[in-house]
């Protein structure tokens, strides 16, 4: 579809795309703080201590957790959509959004009689999304087999149920709700450097593995015959990917909650502008992941509402996984009728 | 045992779940020849493809691969001395020809391997000797029937093993594009020293092409041997039960069968 060297431009551009959100992102908030001042703040080159406590401490954590995320959850996608050969596998269909979120419904309702939030909620639902995951894999395997139909079919069983016992923990502790919703809608809200340093071991070790399994996913993408008679063991290959998917969606999970679109949107969008290797088609998914929730997050801090909480007068950030559902469905409908014809 | 014998199948049993298809199959591929796989419908044909290249696990007997044991072999190995063209292969939408190709060299790279110039050498003259350096932008999925069928023997050139095996590489075309197909083969067959085993259902084809024709029937080698020893009325009426006459092709000296009907029985 492209040529090595639009290829490159692509990523460019794509990254460039990034790194201006980036800087934008860190500089809205309730003080505007304007690009140039919040490079030098970022270099550490800023005389106006302000600007330096702001950018740094206060905002740094919210925007790297934007680009973390968003990339996880784009590379989380598109890996997905190889294994299941489904351009509408995304990273819910892991069972790790679900497991994750039941997790920490459980927790916030105090039904495992544990002390309330604190920093160990992000450690519950990391385990909680793992377990999601493992569930998926285990109940959708038949004799060590995996098959990709069987495989989407089981995960969106498993996250209705999940989805039903979420449901039934709410209804039964309502005083919970509000930070639940949180949890269940996707949120970047009052993130700081604990939550950077929780999914940053994540992030690092797999965005690199996914990004090299582009060889095996390029083979996982023929039919199955034909990737046997090129040398890759199928099976070991669908399990280590899938696990790979759910390792970053859970990652992702665990500090923002079960951010919706982003996992389906872009590596929709990467194949429709770089084509079906995945050479190409993996970093570019997992680049305009970032892009998509740095731009969302983004819409998501300059609206606010004021939660309906009796004793309350302040007002909140929306939390960005409303604002995608609300722009990045419309988006993705356009995208599938021109790319799917 | 023979050391020119890339490939050797001895007693071969093979099967899926409760059925057995493959019963003490002995059959040894000679290099560089043209081996033509031909039975009715449910005889094992695929399936001694399959055999061969450890696509499906033998219940008893033994596959030689360059005289080795096939079950002492990594997959990768396999996939380096023999390529495998299954019956209807599918790629991804929008995946490109050169893409695809590139696949080939999956079993030199492995996962983190690099590419290098000897992968870019047999991509480019895999490209070349199925004249697809033309379309080497274009997605496989909206080439024509022919292309398509040229662009995966491509991808199994790439893989830069000496034996290919074929299966039913012609169905789906039409006549003109299945002789460039078989011709493709023929060529790299004299050009390159390969052997080739094709699964096929046309006889008239396996008569042109083959050096030899094995007919399967029932999970057994019926008949072994040079098309117009094996192409005979009498192995149309037993095998495949059809009445059928023989003639030789005074230009070729080649024999070819015409099938006339079911014999009346």
């Amino acid at each position: 579809m492209t040529s090595a060297r639009s290829f490159a431009a692509l990523t460019l551009f794509t990254g460039l795309a990034a790194a201006v959100l980036f800087v934008l992102h860190l500089g809205l908030g309730t003080v505007w703080i304007p690009p140039d001042r919040v490079v030098l703040a970022l270099l550490d080159r800023s005389t106006d201590p302000t600007d330096l406590t702001i950018v740094r401490e206060l905002r740094l954590p919210r925007a790297i957790l934007g680009l973390l995320v968003g990339c996880m959850l784009g590379l989380s996608g598109a890996l997905l959509q190889v294994v299941m050969r489904n351009r509408l596998a995304e990273p819910g269909l892991t069972g790790v959004s679900a497991g994750g979120i039941l997790a920490a419904v459980l927790f916030l309702a105090g039904l495992w009689g544990l002390p309330p939030p604190g920093r160990l909620l992000p450690f519950v639902v990391l385990l909680g999304a793992l377990a999601g995951g493992t569930l998926v894999l285990f109940v959708s395997s038949v004799r060590g087999r995996i098959d990709p139909l069987r495989l989407i079919l089981t995960a969106v069983i498993v996250n209705a149920i999940l989805g039903s016992l979420t449901s039934i923990v709410m209804l039964r502790s309502q005083q919970a709700l509000g930070s639940i919703l949180a949890w269940l809608i996707g949120s970047l809200n009052g993130r700081v450097w604990d939550d950077v340093w929780l999914a940053l071991p994540w992030a690092a070790v797999g965005i690199p593995a996914g990004l090299l399994a582009a060889r095996a996913a390029n083979v996982l993408q023929l039919d199955d015959e034909s990737g046997r008679a090129l040398g890759l063991p199928l099976q070991p290959a669908r399990v280590a990917m899938f696990g790979l998917a759910a390792f970053l969606a859970a990652g992702a999970v665990s500090v923002s909650g079960a951010i919706p679109f982003v996992g389906l949107m872009a590596p929709n969008a990467a194949r429709a502008i770089a084509g079906a290797d995945a050479r190409r088609l993996l970093p570019l998914s997992a680049l305009i992941g970032c892009v998509l929730l740095l731009a969302a997050d983004l819409v998501a801090q300059s609206l606010s509402i004021r939660p309906p909480i009796p004793s309350s007068s302040y007002r909140v950030g929306l939390p960005v996984g409303a604002v995608l559902a609300v722009f990045g469905a419309p988006l993705l409908i356009i995208l599938l009728r021109r790319s799917i014809r | 045992m023979n050391d020119a014998e890339p490939l050797r199948l001895a007693e071969v049993s093979a099967g899926y779940g409760q059925r057995t298809v493959l019963d003490g199959l002995d059959l040894g591929l000679r290099q560089g020849t043209i081996t033509a796989i031909v039975g009715p419908n449910g005889s094992g044909k695929s399936t001694v493809i399959r055999a061969m290249a450890r696509l499906l696990p033998t219940r008893s007997g033994v596959v030689l691969l360059d005289g080795r044991d096939i079950q002492s072999l990594g997959s990768r190995d396999i996939a380096r001395l023999v390529s495998v063209l299954p019956q209807s292969p599918t790629s991804p939408p929008g995946l490109t020809v050169r893409e695809l190709v590139e696949l080939g060299r999956f079993p030199h790279t492995g996962l983190f391997g690099r590419f290098g110039a000897e992968g870019a050498r047999a991509v480019e003259s895999a490209l070349t000797l199925t004249e697809l350096s033309d379309f080497v932008e274009r997605p496989v999925d909206e080439l024509s029937g022919g292309e398509r069928q040229r662009a995966w023997i491509a991808l199994a050139l790439a893989q830069g093993a000496s034996t290919l095996l074929l299966d039913e590489p012609t169905t789906f075309l039409d006549v003109r594009h299945q002789f460039e197909v078989l011709d493709l083969v023929a060529s790299l067959c004299s050009s390159r020293g390969m052997t080739v085993v094709l699964v096929l259902h046309d006889l008239v084809h396996a008569a042109n092409y083959a050096d030899r024709v094995v007919v399967v029937d029932a999970g057994r080698i019926v008949a072994d041997g040079a098309p117009s020893e094996v192409l005979t009325v009498e192995l149309m009426r037993t095998v495949f039960g059809v009445a059928a006459r023989v003639f030789t092709n005074p230009e070729s000296g080649r024999v070819f069968c015409l099938p006339v009907g079911t014999g009346g029985s």
